[in-house]
């Protein structure tokens, strides 16, 4: 046994060696790659010490690449990020905007920028045909090739993941720091957290009323623990009867709903017809009982800027009896 | 190759099987009813299925389980009846359905629809068997002008163009359609009886019922088929008129089966077969035994589907190619032996 003892020392030893050595290249390879501009002013500080802190820190995008902060690059910017692109507009920054997915509907106004196409595995072609200077993507791995693509072509590019309600306040920093406009995704972000502090707020001490979330019908995909619609839920002061499984909308059958017998289905108008209309649904004792709740995909249907109104919308429809104390 | 001159000998060992796949199938049957996400005793579920007792047992027995259960078998059967039909024709033990076009051409239709944002069931279904419906169609109108339709090598040569061409087809309709619709797709084409209602369980059973009396009722063609042409030519079978026919009513078998529950594979391959090994040479019996024993399968295959990986379901398609696969592995070894 000591002999083991002494040989699983050796190697964590030899492991910690290694481990530093490593940290050692990965530092020095990160100041001899690290391109920005030096002296960056922030806060009002001149500091490009604090500047790379703050890169080692939190100005990574979710590729894990630096998040350059230097505004002045990104005069035409190409989003194909809906949130990131409902929050260029809420902060002001639209004017540099030259592209966007067709998937980018809201706001408005965004359908007035040209649409180059998918968000995911994006035209690059088509998206450099725009001559951006920052292109912003989604966070999946199927576009970790036109990330590099950009980068190949000396565009930039911010990688930026949405599906908690933590990663959208996250993205709100980052996209005003890569904007040059911190001071206002700040207002953008403190405004939605507020109201959703105040829908946390007023239904604090209200039983919770438990709630399925169907997302889709074949196969039927729900919200689970890793949406932020599951964070909604909580808000508003209700409980997913599926918070035990962590993928954003896991698969489940129709027959698990009816064994977790929650007290309300929330739907969209045209689900809730098609629900109502099916037959293995009337298993479930909530749709025999008609206790559906309406919800707008027009305001649950995305993490963004519409987060609190989403959750004022959810927690008077889950507890009508507060409508008076919910903002 | 099928054997040929089919041997009229052990009427009782088909009948024997017959009588124990039908216990097997009631008996299958009876447990995928009992058995689910809610743990309900066996009273309550025979309660339930005759409408009395606790609501929620009523609903989740008759309007969950039960329609589920029997679409399965409803398929089951229909799938074992056009493969073994189609087996005969084309006179290889190793054809099935899907062969021929069926599953493309139904893929093509349903997942068009599916990337207009179609997604009522009635639609997708009409959908489904309207493009498996053309696509054999358009397999015997090739093989036609090609060379004659009773051919069976044009046959499913023109099966497998048409099949590659849908393939084609279906990836230009999901290449433009959002994540969740192309999942949507993906699903359906993976085949599950999870959407099973009374309505689509009604139609399927009318359409098992329809052309699968259809299929018996040519199946003596079938066996005459197998001698060769001449030899069925000169005992008064119309070769050419046999083989398109029974190709036609075996596909738009198929098609109903692919409309109700997606694309299932290997039941068509593997069921027939079996049947045969049971003693079933002849096409009436064999497509009897294999329409009991196909039911079998595709319960027992949706009864694992919906509890190995609850609380999702698995997709049917892949439970029943892992019992497939091997078998064809079987059988592959023993016809290069």
């Amino acid at each position: 046994m000591s002999f083991l003892r002494a040989r699983l020392a050796t190697r964590q030893r030899s492991l910690a060696l290694l481990s530093a050595l490593a940290l050692m290249v990965v530092v020095a390879c990160g100041r001899g790659a690290d391109s920005r501009p030096q002296g960056v002013q922030r806060d009002g500080t001149d500091s490009s010490h604090n500047s790379r802190t703050a890169v080692a820190q939190a100005d990574t995008d979710d590729f894990g690449a630096p998040l350059p902060i230097d505004a002045q690059f990104a005069s035409r910017v190409v989003s194909l990020n809906p949130t990131a692109t409902e929050v260029i507009f809420a902060i002001g920054a639209e004017s540099r905007l030259v592209g966007r997915s067709r998937w980018d509907e809201f706001p408005a106004e965004a359908q007035k920028v040209a649409s180059l196409g998918d968000g995911i595995r994006p035209n690059v072609e088509a998206v450099l045909g725009a001559r951006p200077t920052l292109v912003i993507l989604y966070a999946a791995a199927e576009n970790r090739a036109a990330a590099e693509a950009f980068k190949n072509a000396g565009v930039r590019t911010i990688t930026l993941r949405v599906d908690r309600i933590a990663q959208f306040m996250s993205l709100c920093t980052r996209l005003g720091l890569a904007l040059g406009a911190p001071e206002r995704a700040r207002q953008v972000a403190d405004s939605v957290q507020r109201t959703l502090d105040a829908v946390r707020a007023a239904t604090r001490g209200v039983k919770p009323v438990s709630v399925v979330w169907p997302l889709w019908q074949s196969p039927v995909l729900v919200v689970g623990r890793g949406s932020y619609l599951d964070e909604l839920i909580e808000i508003a002061g209700g409980v997913n009867v599926f918070h035990d499984m962590s993928a954003p909308s896991p698969p489940v059958s129709v027959e698990e709903i009816a064994k977790r017998d929650p007290e309300i289905v929330i739907a969209s108008a045209k689900t809730s017809a098609t629900l109502r209309a099916s037959g293995p649904w009337r298993a479930v004792g909530a749709m025999r009982a008609n206790h559906l709740v309406l919800d707008d995909p027009a305001v649950t249907g995305r993490p963004s800027v519409v987060l609190g109104m989403a959750a004022v919308a959810l927690a008077r429809a889950l507890h009508p009896e507060l409508a008076g104390s919910i903002p | 190759m099928i054997e040929a001159l089919p041997p009229v000998r052990g009427a009782r060992e088909v009948w024997l099987a017959a009588a124990i796949g039908g216990v097997l199938l009631l008996s299958i049957a009876l447990v995928a009813v009992a058995v689910g996400a809610v743990s309900v005793p066996v009273r309550d579920v025979l309660r339930a299925l005759a409408g009395s007792g606790d609501a929620s047992i009523v609903a989740i027995v008759r309007d969950l389980r039960l329609p589920r259960v029997l679409l399965a078998g409803c398929v089951g059967a229909g799938l074992a009846m056009s493969g073994g039909a189609l087996q005969g024709t084309l006179r290889n033990p190793l054809a099935e359905p899907y062969l021929l076009g069926v599953s493309g051409g139904a893929a093509v239709g349903a997942v068009l629809l599916l990337g207009m944002g179609v997604s009522n069931p009635s639609l997708l279904t009409l959908g489904a068997f309207g493009g498996a419906a053309a696509a054999t169609l358009l397999v015997a109108a090739i093989a036609r002008v090609v060379g004659g339709s009773g051919d069976t090598r044009l046959l499913l040569m023109a099966g497998v163009v048409v099949g590659a061409f849908s393939n084609a087809a279906i990836l230009v309709a999901l290449a433009d359609s959002p994540p969740e619709r192309i999942r949507g797709a993906l699903w359906w084409m993976m085949g599950s009886a999870a959407d099973a209602t009374w309505p689509s369980l009604g139609r399927v059973a009318l359409a098992v019922a329809i052309l699968g009396a259809l299929l018996l009722w040519w199946a003596r063609d079938l066996d005459v088929l197998v001698l060769g042409d001449e030899p069925a030519a000169a005992l008064g079978v119309d070769v050419d008129r046999a083989a398109r026919r029974v190709f036609l009513v075996a596909s738009w078998l198929a098609a109903a089966t692919v409309a109700a529950a997606g694309l299932i594979g290997f039941v068509g391959l593997v069921v027939p077969n079996l049947a045969r090994a049971l003693g079933a040479r002849r096409h009436r019996p064999m497509m009897v035994v294999s329409a009991i024993y196909g039911a079998v399968l595709l319960i027992a295959a949706d009864l694992l589907a919906r509890t190995v990986r609850a609380p999702a379901d698995l997709p049917l398609g892949a439970v029943t190619a892992l019992i497939g696969v091997p078998f064809f592995l079987t059988r592959l070894r023993k016809l290069a032996g």
